[in-house]
């Protein structure tokens, strides 16, 4: 269909949702509106030499009838298209992992603030106790509170109970799919500290995309802002201080081990978003050069 | 733009986001949008009938709804899905409002898909923002607006707010856009700046 005889602008191809324009002739593209989405996100466009579409050649191409039809059928399909991006990014094997850890790490939050608002309530109806010299942990002081205490008390404190038994039945959930979301990252530090790493990172793939120095300090973000901000140190480890080799090891070789983890940990994550499944001679290697990092026997 | 007494309004369907409502008009909180701030601390863009937006940091498309009360059509690209749910849910109520799930740094991938706008909205927590804004511009028509939102503390936490406002308005005049009004949105939204320009009539 002949749109402009001899308008310049148009002599250059412009590929648009609804077809091609150029040379003053439009081709109309057909198809339903998943073939439209796969053709838009193939089409390669430079900004250069790009001239934005005019919704009058959508009409005289014959791809709708007015401007209200354009809007309508345009926005029909950017709705398609992001429901399927939607949908793409959140069958990621990622994506539920990252809410479970989160979803955990805020139950701990929870049984925390609770428990000890409790144990402040029991004080008080208690004037004789105290957890001065008792080594009482919380779960038992918890489970004292529920069979000592009448009331809305007691059923608090059963409440906690029950919170503690979904938070272990979620850690165990949260570790076997961390073991098969990031096989080899799981296999360093350990499922709940791998996805606690992908949780801070916002995804496999932006974990995978960090450098290791980045990884080191990950969940260390107040120090690392007040380090860059004023003249306090560096922090040495963010979330890898909870592996043992980390926190296990003498205070003038820790940051040696964190920064030799991390960097493991950054090729780790890099085969588990790229590869998918387990490396055992990288995890071989990494495991023996984390083991020996800070103990004199080093290469 | 419409007020009701000293208080910003946009006239169109009510209960996107709670928002208050003063008869049949939708409260435009200035707390809640930067857009919204402009017209309380500057002179702002007045929004028409006729115009056609592009709206880079959509997000919820709260501000969104409001620019679509004004407008023509508002193009609302935003990258991060959990916000792009709620995008929808506007787009499925309003006309005007086409989403577009993409990264703003990359026009080249939903180019096809958007025409000639008269205004550009920018409202993206990027390090790189002046140069977004730039590779936006060949949807402008000539003499058609910016509007750039500019979080300094997304640019760089380590230097001081005025100092990225100080370089972001350079670098948008060496690309020869011409600079109207500059302000602080204080006391509504801290470190953030609104710059409007112009792009120059070739």
């Amino acid at each position: 269909m002949v749109l402009y005889d001899t308008n310049p602008k148009f002599s250059l191809m412009q590929s648009y949702w609804f077809g091609d324009v150029g040379d003053g002739h439009c081709t109309l593209f057909i198809g339903d509106s998943n073939a439209v989405i796969d053709r838009i996100r193939s089409v390669s466009t430079s900004m250069d030499s790009f001239i934005p579409l005019d919704w009058e050649q959508a009409v005289l191409c014959g791809a709708c009838r007015d401007r209200a039809d354009y809007l309508a059928r345009l926005q029909a399909l950017c709705i398609a298209d992001a429901e399927r991006s939607i949908r793409e990014q959140y069958s990621r094997k990622d994506a539920e992992l990252l809410q479970m850890v989160r979803t955990l790490d805020e139950i701990d939050n929870v049984i925390n603030l609770l428990s000890e608002r409790t144990a402040e309530w029991y004080l008080v109806r208690h004037p004789a106790f105290s957890r001065k010299y008792r080594r009482t942990p919380a779960h038992v002081l918890v489970k004292t509170m529920r069979e000592k205490s009448k009331g809305a008390l007691g059923s608090v404190a059963a409440e906690i109970e029950q919170l503690a038994e979904t938070r272990a039945t979620l850690a165990k959930e949260v570790s076997s799919r961390a073991n098969s979301v990031m096989p080899n990252t799981s296999a360093l530090i350990g499922g709940l500290v791998a996805a606690r790493l992908l949780s801070h990172a916002g995804g496999l793939l932006l974990l995978s995309r960090l450098p290791a120095s980045a990884i080191q300090v990950l969940g260390a973000r107040t120090a690392l802002f007040a380090h860059l901000k004023t003249q306090s140190p560096c922090p040495k480890h963010g979330i890898i201080f909870q592996h043992r080799r980390v926190h296990n090891a003498p205070r003038n070789v820790r940051g040696k081990v964190a920064r030799v983890l991390a960097g493991k940990l950054a090729i780790a994550a890099r085969l588990d978003y790229f590869r998918g499944f387990i490396a055992p001679e990288f995890l071989d290697a990494a495991q023996k050069r984390i083991d020996t990092t800070g103990r004199g026997s080093e290469p | 733009m419409i007020w009701v007494g000293d208080v910003l309004v946009s006239h169109g369907e009510g209960g996107v986001y709670n928002e208050r409502m003063l008869g049949d008009s939708r409260v435009w909180d200035p707390f809640r949008s930067k857009l919204s701030a402009l017209y309380y601390v500057g002179k702002g863009i007045e929004l028409t009938h006729g115009m056609r937006v592009l709206y880079l940091g959509a997000a919820n498309g709260t501000t969104v709804s409001h620019v679509a009360d004004y407008v023509d059509v508002v193009y609302a690209v935003e990258f991060a899905p959990r916000p792009m749910q709620d995008l929808l849910e506007v787009s499925r109520r309003r006309k005007n409002v086409i989403p577009i799930m993409a990264d703003a740094a990359r026009p080249e991938q939903y180019a096809p898909l958007i025409e000639a706008v008269d205004l550009l909205y920018q409202d993206v927590a990027q390090p790189e923002q002046a140069s977004i804004a730039l590779r936006n511009c060949s949807f402008l028509k000539s003499g058609g607006i910016l509007v750039l939102m500019l979080k300094t503390r997304s640019v760089d936490v380590r230097k001081e707010p005025d100092e990225v406002f100080k370089d972001t308005l350079a670098a948008l005049t060496s690309a020869r856009l011409i600079v109207q009004e500059s302000v602080w949105l204080a006391p509504y939204h801290h470190d953030h700046a609104a710059i409007i320009c112009t792009k120059p009539i070739v």
